[in-house]
């Protein structure tokens, strides 16, 4: 792998610089949370402790979007894919859960038939990364066995050492960013790499008792009739915002908007809402809300898993820390681990 | 772009055929002939059907893929698109995705006898599979075919239900109802008791049900009783599906997509999810 380190004060400048040639877009400060934008000015980024509210997903996968226009003129019909923005796009400051749950998304949306629309989107996008400054009150990454540092995913990778920042070059469309812009870089990294090393074992302590994932999968189906869901389901609300904030969740509907000119769009759903399995006979395979998050929690803990062979789930806390009515999906896992039997 | 999925193939409404006061057959015929050649499907298979406009939905073929140049889909008026599309007269637009998903094993079944049981609209795709063996007549055993409606009325397909099918060389047709009616003079109950009355034996046989969750799930056990393996039985499950490629989530049974590893799957399949349909 190829280094470089940048500085505090050059990094705006880079970012600024980077304007010109691409859509740029990192986690700005709303009202007290914290959003990924398109940016104005790059002295605006956000680099505090907290992950943003609303995954970078909606980059390759946005809430609504078309995917495909109609028109009829007289008793003919035109039918046509929807049109991209082809600006290149940059996204700084993806956080290691934020580029581990791209590959989630990728084992979906890129399977054959591959989604023309979040294909051309990660083709067309370059990922810079940052290490995380803080552990949050959500946070369970370590569970999923990797790091507030790891760089695994991006095209570069930022960790704010002091007063610089090591910048890891991972892939050759980074090392070609940092070739096209490399006034901003120096390429002296002596000691970052250890700085780096200690930063996270420094992160790695501040974990509190994560949960563990071994027997997760084995022992989830043995609880599938278990009184556990339904309990847990008293609680739950049903409003989905864990799935609508989950950086993995990839669920869809897809309903037309216009008439004689029109376009078909699909846009966010969630397994947590009745309609999402409703026949039109009115039979409902998932009819009851305690049924829907049993699915939610076995789609996230093994479902995902067992059909791509890639976590469901990153441990990024946003369901954690968002649900109205604190269900805690690290709990889950730890009643999952207490109460099931992997021998069914 | 690269191809998209999303893109239906358009096709014209031929014909629309009135099968019962609230179930339709429509015969479609894609404009392109390029598509209309290279559209190969296997009885049980799905297709999204779309009006622009209104919304697409998914639908299995009821006709049998015989080379005749156009797809049939019989239809019951329940929702949004079901209603708009009972609305059309030939001429019409329809938008084409698909086909999606696994059909029933036609291979497999080759040289074994069949038992086709359906329920309601549940008939739509077995109607495929009986004409796709009729087709085939030789290569395939004894067939026998189980179809209960709530009412005579509610039969579709009644040329080939009363006339074509019980004239085929080995083939019986039985037909029953839900409750007794004036005029009818065949049998009286439902599709499971039906089945244990004519109690057929297993031997040499498939059983292919498709209808109503509570039908299928009774009718399966009432084979069980007589010696069916879960292995011999196929059904073909409904479920809700916006995408028909795998990407919406909607139609997961477990791990499983029904679009893409459905709909048709054995009973012992089935059994082994821990998901009820």
């Amino acid at each position: 792998m190829d280094y470089r380190v940048i500085t505090q004060e050059k990094l705006p400048l880079f970012l600024s610089a980077l304007r010109q040639s691409f859509l740029l877009a990192a986690p700005v400060e709303e009202e007290g949370e914290v959003y990924f934008r398109l940016l104005e000015d790059p002295s605006q980024v956000y680099l505090g402790p907290r992950p943003s509210r609303v995954p970078p997903k909606i980059f390759f996968f946005p809430p609504t979007e078309p995917l495909l226009r109609y028109r009829r003129e007289g008793e003919k019909w035109e039918v046509f894919s929807a049109e991209q923005d082809p600006r290149p796009l940059i996204l700084f400051g993806l956080r290691p859960c934020d580029l581990q749950s791209l590959k989630a998304l990728d084992a979906v949306f890129l399977a054959s038939p591959p989604d023309p629309y979040y294909a051309a989107r990660r083709e067309n996008t370059l990922l810079l990364g940052i290490s995380c400054p803080e552990v949050g009150p959500g946070c369970f990454c370590v569970t999923y066995g990797y790091s507030p540092t790891t760089s695994e995913g991006a095209d570069l990778h930022f960790t704010l050492l002091g007063k610089f920042y090591l910048v890891e070059v991972l892939t050759p469309r980074g090392k070609k960013l940092v070739q096209d812009y490399a006034s901003f870089f120096a390429g002296e990294t002596a000691g970052a790499l250890e700085a780096k090393q200690s930063k996270e074992a420094s992160l790695l302590a501040k974990f509190v008792a994560p949960p563990q994932l071994t027997g997760v999968k084995e022992k989830l189906p043995s609880l599938y009739h278990d009184p556990y869901w339904e309990e847990l389901a008293w609680r739950c609300l049903g409003c989905g915002i864990c799935t609508f904030l989950c950086p993995t969740c990839h669920c869809f509907d897809i309903f037309d908007r216009g008439e004689e000119e029109g376009e078909r769009l699909r846009c966010w759903d969630t397994c947590l809402f009745k309609e999402f399995t409703l026949h039109t006979s009115g039979h409902n395979p998932r009819a009851s809300l305690s049924a829907r998050l049993r699915n939610r929690f076995y789609h996230k803990l093994l479902y995902h898993y067992e059909r791509y062979g890639v976590e469901g789930c990153v441990g990024c806390g946003r369901c954690v820390v968002f649900c109205p009515v604190n269900i805690d999906i690290r709990e889950v896992m730890v009643e999952v681990r207490r109460r099931g039997s992997s021998g069914f | 772009m690269a191809s998209n999925p999303y893109l239906p193939h358009l096709a014209t409404l031929l014909e629309v055929r009135e099968e019962t006061e609230d179930i339709k057959t429509f015969r479609l015929a894609f404009d392109d002939p390029e598509v209309a050649s290279a559209w190969q499907y296997l009885p049980g298979q799905i297709a999204l059907l779309s009006l622009f406009g209104v919304g697409e939905a998914a639908f299995s073929l009821s006709s049998a893929p015989l080379g005749q140049g156009w797809l049939e889909f019989s239809i019951r008026r329940m929702g949004k698109v079901t209603t708009a599309l009972h609305q059309l007269e030939p001429g019409a637009k329809v938008g084409i995705r698909g086909p999606f998903g696994r059909g029933f094993p036609c291979e497999l079944f080759r040289g074994h006898d069949l038992l086709v049981i359906g329920g309601g609209i549940g008939m739509a795709p077995l109607r495929s599979l009986v004409n796709y063996v009729l087709a085939r007549r030789k290569e395939y055993g004894r067939l026998q075919i189980v179809y209960g409606a709530r009412s005579s009325r509610q039969f579709c397909f009644r040329e080939e239900i009363f006339s074509l099918w019980p004239q085929a060389p080995d083939t019986q047709v039985y037909l029953t109802v839900d409750c007794p009616e004036e005029g009818w003079e065949g049998h009286v109950g439902f599709v499971p008791d039906y089945v244990a009355e004519i109690n057929p034996s297993p031997e040499g046989k498939y059983a292919v049900l498709c209808g109503p969750p509570i039908m299928i799930e009774k009718t399966i056990a009432r084979l069980e009783e007589r010696g069916f393996l879960p292995q011999h039985i196929y059904t073909t499950l409904e479920m809700r599906m916006k995408c028909g490629i795998g990407k919406c989530g909607r139609c997961n049974l477990g791990a499983k997509f029904v679009c893409l590893s459905g709909p048709v799957f054995s009973w012992a399949e089935l059994k082994e999810e821990r998901e009820k349909f």
